[in-house]
């Protein structure tokens, strides 16, 4: 089916560049001859499927295949990710969730929604083309990243996350493979599938959200009614995963077992602690009532050799919900101190890379690789 | 619901000038010309009947009101931009739902859209609610996201309730829990009414409060006058909107009555007892098999044919609510509630009710619908391709 539409599209495209009259069969039946002409001349519509060349696949999910294309409308590079349209229930929630809050986030550090394409039995989100995402980032990196750019990294993620939430919108699906990141080292968010938009009174959500690993102690303990915490959660762990070169709550697949991995780090949390802790659903804390909390830098090493940036995962990977620091204010934590003042008055639309002096550094190991004249797990030439 | 201190009030203002500029941005209605809608044979009547009835499928599947008020705002924007007939516009109400469900549910809460069709007895194929599903996100761009009258409805009530946390305090019972959704009723049979359609949300939800202050403080009028400011409301719309809104909950006041409670009833007696949260209504969502149940258990338009006051059950919530509201009516003895004589006391006497006999407006809803499915049924576009469908089911309005 996605075999079709690609060759359809590839051959459309061949069409038009050899200044042949369209002529698709199913696309344009209802246009008449005339108006296929002024459209031709007009230029190539949004919307339509002829409008973008599938080039390779990225990548297969479970609902959807992506594509990198190139769009005939404007020439650049474009991600398209086809969504198979199941006959039983339609268009699939994500889709629609994506789409709608998509259109209202505009931010340099926010994927845009380029186009979207119906056809009978599929649906095309176009997306703006990224180079990479930083789980490959981190797997092409592997021992931690240079703290200059984690630094750009997580303030771009603190800077997005600051504005989906000034807009009342959770993401709920932080992960690294979430996080695009360009050849110049822009950060933006993806994926806005199980993204919601909150309200007052506070609905109550499903805990069912989150990849486990990056998951709140709190919604792990059956928790529904979060905010803007649960995101900066997994914000933190994603930036120590950066330093160390590791996931921090990783190789579980359970949730006791991923609770007993945040405990044996943060120490089991009281009422004291964490007032409400008792009330939460599964709150069951007899088995691991003995643990202490320990410093981060005992567990992640390398967070010691960056300045602040243990106090800044403290504050963020604190298990109290309300006790997280938010977006906001962890971007004007000590840790970015070393960042050049003007960030701050970079506009929504624009990227902080736009800052002079402010670019992505090399990493250790591509330095390494390129020395030794080498390939080190694809070296320069790492991107997509 | 946790009332809000006052550290809470720059955090409401900022929900309340989002709000606000979602509001601006997409809001549109559809206009009324020689009692139908602007350009097709939908009916004034129908327009209100089609707004209850996605109010009752929604409750019926205990989604929340913000799912009722998105779903009716989606219908709202695409009466407004096509000419859509009358024989589909149950097709498109149900659509409009099952869309709301979808970008404003929990994934574990959506029900299936089969489910949808069987359960609100809409006599339109999951296939057919499918392509109008997708002619839907096409004719509005895919942007759904927008602030609902209930959105500004829970905003501005929090606001009040974060400055004059007292207010609640001379009625027992009445927590700002139940007092939101007892006014989200309200609101709920004001969005169905075509002469209120003209007004924003914002205007529609903050003339619901005011009226409501009015009856509860003397010292309503600063609170207001703060909230129109905040909310850059135009003061000559919000008095219009006051006196008609005014007049519609005092001939709705009856029905109002029946129809706040049911939902709430059907929820209890799904769910156990157990299960029920400490907190009013909007705790009360379980897990979708309770909602199913609940689903096949009563049939779908039931609340409209029924013209007796239920009989309330032996369950503590129900009590509460009950005696909630009625606290809230006798502390205003003479108010605008009893001033048609119609003061509502749905559960005075236990069994032998001695309510007026109900005769709302909406009674031949049940009736009115069956007939207009009916009418619809000839069509059949079941065969009919997609686009084909849509070209035949909505001609473009291009003065819109």
């Amino acid at each position: 089916m996605h075999q079709d539409n690609k060759m359809g599209d590839v051959l459309c495209s061949w069409r038009c560049r050899t200044q042949r009259p369209w002529s698709h069969p199913d696309s344009f039946q209802e246009q008449n001859v005339v108006e296929r002409f002024k459209w031709q001349r007009q230029g190539i519509p949004f919307g339509a499927a002829t409008s973008y060349v599938h080039l390779e696949k990225l990548c297969e999910g479970s609902c959807a295949t992506v594509f990198k294309g190139i769009s005939r409308i404007n020439g650049q590079l474009v991600v398209l990710k086809v969504i198979r349209l199941e006959a039983e229930e339609g268009v699939p929630f994500t889709a629609i969730r994506e789409a709608s809050l998509l259109k209202r986030l505009k931010h340099a550090n926010i994927v845009l929604l380029h186009d979207i394409i119906q056809t009978k039995e599929t649906l095309t989100f176009v997306f703006e083309y990224m180079h990479t995402d930083l789980a490959q980032y981190m797997g092409q990196h592997p021992g931690g990243l240079h703290s200059c750019n984690v630094m750009l990294f997580m303030f771009q993620l603190l800077r997005g996350l600051a504005y989906i939430h000034q807009q009342h919108i959770l993401h709920r699906d932080l992960k690294p493979q979430n996080l695009l990141i360009s050849c110049l080292g822009e950060l933006k968010l993806a994926d806005f599938g199980l993204a919601c938009a909150k309200s007052i009174p506070r609905q109550t959500y499903s805990s069912e959200v989150v990849t486990l690993w990056y998951r709140p102690p709190d919604v792990l303990l059956g928790a529904t009614n979060y905010s803007s915490d649960l995101d900066i959660w997994s914000a933190g762990c994603i930036f120590v995963e950066m330093i160390q070169g590791q996931p921090i709550f990783a190789g579980t697949s359970d949730i006791h077992e991923q609770l007993e991995k945040i405990w044996a780090v943060l120490g089991v949390p009281t009422e004291d602690t964490w007032p409400g802790l008792s009330k939460l659903p599964n709150y069951n804390l007899e088995l691991a009532a003995s643990r202490r909390p320990q410093r981060l830098q005992v567990i992640c090493d390398r967070l010691s050799r960056v300045s602040a940036a243990e106090d800044l995962a403290f504050k963020m990977l604190t298990a109290f919900p309300r006790g997280r620091i938010s977006a906001q204010d962890a971007l004007l934590h000590g840790f970015f101190s070393p960042l050049p003042p003007q960030l701050y008055q970079v506009p929504a639309g624009q990227s902080v890379l736009t800052v002079p002096g402010v670019r992505l550094q090399p990493e250790i190991c591509d330095l390494f690789a390129s020395y030794r004249k080498g390939h080190l797990s694809g070296g320069s030439s790492k991107f997509w | 619901m946790k009332c809000p201190g006052p550290p809470e009030s720059s955090r409401l203002a900022c929900f309340l000038e989002n709000a606000l500029a979602r509001e601006a941005r997409i809001w549109k209605v559809p206009v009324f010309q020689n009692l139908t809608l602007k350009g097709t044979d939908i009916s004034l009547s129908c327009y209100k009947k089609v707004v209850l009835w996605i109010a009752e499928i929604s409750s019926r599947f205990q989604f929340y009101p913000e799912t009722f008020a998105l779903a009716t705002s989606i219908l709202n924007r695409l009466l407004a931009s096509v000419k859509a007939q009358l024989k589909y516009l149950q097709c498109i109400a149900i659509s409009c739902l099952v869309l709301a469900a979808k970008t404003n549910e929990e994934d574990e809460v959506i029900p299936s859209v089969k489910m949808l069709a069987v359960q609100s007895g809409c006599k339109r194929s999951p296939a057919e609610i499918l392509r109008m599903e997708r002619i839907i996100l096409d004719k509005l761009h895919w942007d759904l996201y927008t602030a609902t009258p209930m959105d500004f409805l829970d905003i501005f009530h929090a606001m009040v309730m974060s400055n004059c946390p007292h207010l609640l305090h001379g009625l027992p019972q009445m927590n700002p829990s139940r007092h939101v959704a007892f006014l989200t009723k309200q609101l709920q049979h004001c969005m169905a009414c075509h002469q209120l359609l003209q007004f924003k949300g914002s205007t529609l939800a903050l003339v619901i409060i005011t009226l409501e202050l009015e009856r509860l403080t003397p010292d309503w009028f600063p609170v207001i006058t703060d909230l129109l400011k905040k909310a850059q409301i135009n003061s000559t719309d919000f008095i219009h909107c006051k006196e008609l809104v005014d007049q519609e909950l005092m001939r709705l006041q009856p029905s109002n009555a029946v129809y706040i409670f049911c939902p709430t009833r059907h929820a209890i007696q799904g769910c156990p007892k157990a299960r029920l949260p400490y907190h009013g209504p909007l705790g009360l969502r379980n897990s979708l098999q309770e909602r199913v149940r609940v689903a096949v258990n009563q049939p779908v338009l039931a609340p409209f044919t029924s013209t007796a006051a239920p009989v309330p059950d032996e369950t503590v919530e129900t009590d509460d609510y009950y005696d909630g509201f009625r606290h809230l009516y006798r502390e205003e003895g003479g108010g605008r509630v009893s001033a048609g004589g119609l003061c509502p006391q749905p559960r005075a006497g236990g069994g032998s009710s001695p309510c007026p006999p109900l005769q709302p407006p909406d009674r031949d809803w049940g009736r009115v619908a069956a007939a207009g499915a009916a009418t619809a049924e000839p069509v059949g576009p079941g065969e009919q391709s997609g686009r084909h469908n849509r070209a035949k089911v909505l001609s473009e309005d291009n003065d819109v």
